[in-house]
């Protein structure tokens, strides 16, 4: 809990005396990583962040978009990734916890939970599978409590998480344009602060997420608590029918400290509180510690006099405790007193703005030694080895997860996790389409074009569900921005994301940087983690299973790309070669088409061709209308000649499979050479194996009922009896 | 040789909350107007028959079972492990 040199130095120039003890607190907390941003602020304003949807105001902690007909989609990502490592239960709770009460600070009321996970090789790992278990037992608690349907995510396990976990949280909340709280305050207004009480967990937790974990800090443990948080979600969604609120902040990171200097520096305004005036759970609390317990469940809300009394009114109907702690004042200092007593007097801004860092970035020497080429492979059974990836745990169904989760509570989930995208039914009858990605065994051979893929991925997703693809969010997830090579990993990174926003012109509308990833083997793979939001007009797609005589239609071109590939790091343990990347032009034409023909409904169903390339997608296809396949691959779109196993298992971008009805077959070959696309029939649904010939030769013969069990049974063999 | 029970009894650390304890207080307890109880602290008892030499071994046996399948995160929880003679 200290300040780096620069920062005494700025502290002693800007306010020249001393700071108090709790002001040092404050400030410690406030200008950690986690909530200053101090590494990565000034490049984030790269990324586009308006667009013809997106509403602004100041003070927001999510994105806010325009569905129409005067409703909007609010949606915020964040990770806990630190807690998560240390106790994954508590850490993946109030993940979630923390990440609704963002969504619910807009006013909007939370209607999905979506989330990644990233942990270390459970095949060998029991620490891994501990983790693995409680956070997925933690996430599924917390949000079945609140009965918030948690309908997505991702699931991936890589060496480089070891002893660690990844934890990332989506939510998306939907309300009335109208009901929106615009941030503001007037002089006078009274600081009210709802929930449950301050104790001392959580203490210092937002510099713990900024320090690597080497040793395993005790003290900055969250214990989840729903039921209090589903009782705040009714009491705010009340007292904003009632106009009860001016301005409101969720406590996160930072706690106290950084919930009212960001207040008031976004307001303009200065805020006075006393900490005897916080309710906490035992006596004897320091002032320094109300100010930077990150005790969960908490809400800070800005009211008016006159209001007070019908706030207080709404928080007994539900039995929440509120406290008034302080008042709105015109002079932009953050005061914090404790009875007559002045612990801290700063300007707000001052404790809000931390100073910026530009830090150092080089190209990381790893780079240059990974080999291009994997020399030392033989030559594999095709059959098996789909068999082996399909049970794997980076490719086999993650049902074991998502049947924990209860996915359809609140009755809008029309499309259910194990598809590509889930989609949520919307009361202006128009559906949204949501999907996370990341990929950091790509990231890690090309941090650019990995990053540009994952983006592509979430809206290969999102349009296979026939949505149009209206904003994203992004979660970058890196090692110690202080190492040189590690930043420049997040700037290649950061600008891929960049230009394909651009590009798409899809805004960024939410995001978090989450750095200092580090475990006792060394910092993580780059990490950046992608949600895509679409939105369906009218009907949604709902995938039909391919039957007997359907045709199967490939569009996109298969490239050279095995780097990163399921197929190298799982069954060869090669890690190398030349990492996928999008041809900008290539996946914006796909896009449309794929999206103007389930318009058309010309299309049966659609899949992306992703981990584990066309040999796993066309299994996946295959096992979900549980039905064989005929399949000849010598035509298949591709740069240049390519191998069979790389036509087989190359995780290049922009690929679709369509399963097509005969009697559309015709209109389909019409429609995609009449747009250029690139594309071909390779062959047909019938029988009971999947039968794959190249050049005459017979490569793959796999009956779809083994394919089925391996696909299924996977992960859950893998955790009853690993 | 003996057969002992030992007992695992799990609750969370003294500073760290517990919302199940401070949920039968508040919504059960003080709610029936009983008003001289002040905390409720909420816990998980296990109880493993165990066959030893003696108290202490069983007991050691018991905690290395207890660490190495996590059965509770040392981070969060205290822990008592005491053996009784059957």
């Amino acid at each position: 809990m200290s300040l780096q040199k620069h920062e005494t130095k700025y502290v002693k120039d800007t306010i020249k005396r001393k700071l108090t003890k709790t002001e040092l607190q404050i400030v410690a907390a406030e200008w950690s990583e986690h909530c200053s941003y101090k590494s990565s602020k000034k490049h984030l304003k790269m990324l586009p962040t308006t667009g013809p949807n997106v509403i602004l105001e100041k003070g927001y902690d999510s994105g806010v978009l325009d569905v129409g007909d005067s409703y909007v989609v609010t949606v915020h990502i964040e990770s806990h990734n630190h807690p998560s490592a240390v106790e994954p239960f508590g850490g993946a709770a109030t993940g979630v916890g923390g990440v609704i009460r963002d969504i619910l600070s807009t006013g909007t009321r939370p209607i999905a939970i979506l989330d990644g996970l990233r942990f270390g090789n459970i095949e060998n790992d029991a620490h891994a599978r501990w983790l693995f278990k409680n956070v997925v037992s933690g996430i599924a608690d917390y949000g079945n409590c609140l009965g918030i349907p948690t309908i997505g995510g991702e699931v991936e396990f890589d060496d480089c998480y070891k002893n660690y976990a990844l934890v990332d949280v989506a939510a998306i909340g939907y309300g009335k344009k109208d009901r929106l709280i615009k941030n503001h305050a007037n002089k006078g207004d009274l600081v009210v602060l709802i929930g449950g009480p301050t104790g001392r967990d959580g203490i210092g937790g937002s510099q713990f997420a900024s320090n690597s974990l080497e040793s395993e800090d005790r003290s900055a443990v969250q214990i989840p608590d729903p039921f209090i948080e589903k009782l705040i979600i009714e009491t705010i969604l009340e007292a904003r029918n009632e106009k009860c609120i001016n301005a409101m902040k969720d406590l996160g990171g930072g706690g106290l400290s950084c919930a009212i200097s960001e207040t008031a520096e976004s307001l303009g305004i200065g805020i006075e509180l006393d900490v005897d005036s916080v309710h906490t759970r035992e006596s004897g609390l320091s002032p320094d510690e109300i100010m930077i317990s990150e005790s969960q469940e908490r809400m800070l809300i800005i009211t008016c006099k006159e209001k007070l009394s019908k706030l207080k009114q709404i928080c007994d109907k539900f039995g929440v405790t509120c406290s008034t702690i302080g008042h709105v004042k015109d002079d932009k200092m953050m005061h914090v007193k404790k009875g007559k007593n002045t612990l801290a007097l700063l300007p707000a801004e001052f404790v809000a703005r931390a100073p910026l860092l530009d830090r150092k970035k080089t190209k990381p020497k790893y780079l240059k030694q990974i080999k291009k080429e994997n020399k030392a492979k033989k030559t594999l059974d095709y059959s098996k080895t789909i068999l082996k990836l399909l049970s794997s745990p980076n490719i086999s169904s993650k049902h074991w997860v998502f049947r924990q989760y209860d996915h359809e509570v609140g009755i809008r989930t029309v499309v259910k996790p194990g598809f590509d995208a889930s989609v949520l039914r919307l009361d202006n009858g128009k559906f949204l389409s949501t999907k996370i990605d990341g990929n950091p065994k790509h990231c890690y051979l090309d941090p650019r074009q990995g990053a540009i893929g994952c983006f592509e991925e979430a809206c290969r997703n999102v349009v296979c569900t026939g949505a149009n693809p209206i904003g994203m969010v992004d979660h970058l997830q890196f090692g110690n921005p202080e190492d040189p090579e590690i930043f420049w990993t997040f700037m290649e990174s950061l600008e891929g994301l960049t230009e394909y926003a651009k590009f798409l012109r899809i805004p960024c509308v939410g995001g978090k940087v989450s750095f200092y990833n580090e475990t006792p083997l060394g910092p993580i793979k780059p990490t950046p983690l992608i949600g895509v939001l679409g939105i369906i007009d009218k009907t949604p797609f709902l995938p039909v299973p391919p039957n007997n005589g359907d045709y199967l239609i490939i569009i996109g071109k298969t490239r050279d790309e095995l780097g990163g590939s399921e197929y190298f790091e799982y069954i060869h343990k090669f890690i190398g070669g030349i990492c996928p990347s999008v041809d900008f032009k290539d996946s914006k034409i796909n896009m449309l088409a794929v999206l103007s023909l389930i318009k058309n409904k010309l299309v049966k169903s659609v899949h992306d061709c992703s981990k584990g390339g066309f040999a796993i997608a066309v299994s996946e296809l295959s096992i979900f209308g549980n039905i064989g396949c005929n399949i000849d691959i010598n035509n298949m779109p591709f740069v240049k000649n390519l191998s069979s196993e790389k036509i087989l298992f190359s995780e290049s971008h922009s690929r679709y499979l369509l399963v097509i009805d005969q009697k559309n077959i015709i209109r389909v070959k019409q429609f995609l050479s009449k747009k250029k696309i690139s594309f071909a029939v390779l062959g047909k649904f019938s029988g009971d194996q999947i039968n794959i010939t190249y050049k005459s030769k017979n490569l793959v013969k796999i009956i779809v009922d083994i394919l089925r069990k391996r696909y299924f049974n996977g992960l859950e063999d893998l955790l009853k009896h690993g | 040789m003996s057969t002992y029970v030992v007992h695992v009894i799990i609750e969370n650390k003294p500073n760290i909350s517990d919302p199940e304890g401070d949920t039968i207080l508040n919504d059960l307890v003080l709610k029936g107007n009983n008003s001289s109880v002040k905390k409720i602290r909420a816990g998980k008892i296990l109880k493993f028959t165990v066959e030893a030499s003696d108290k202490k071994k069983a007991e050691k046996i018991v905690e290395k079972i207890c660490q190495e399948l996590r059965i509770f995160n040392p981070l969060v929880s205290k822990v008592v492990i005491e053996a009784k003679t059957n």
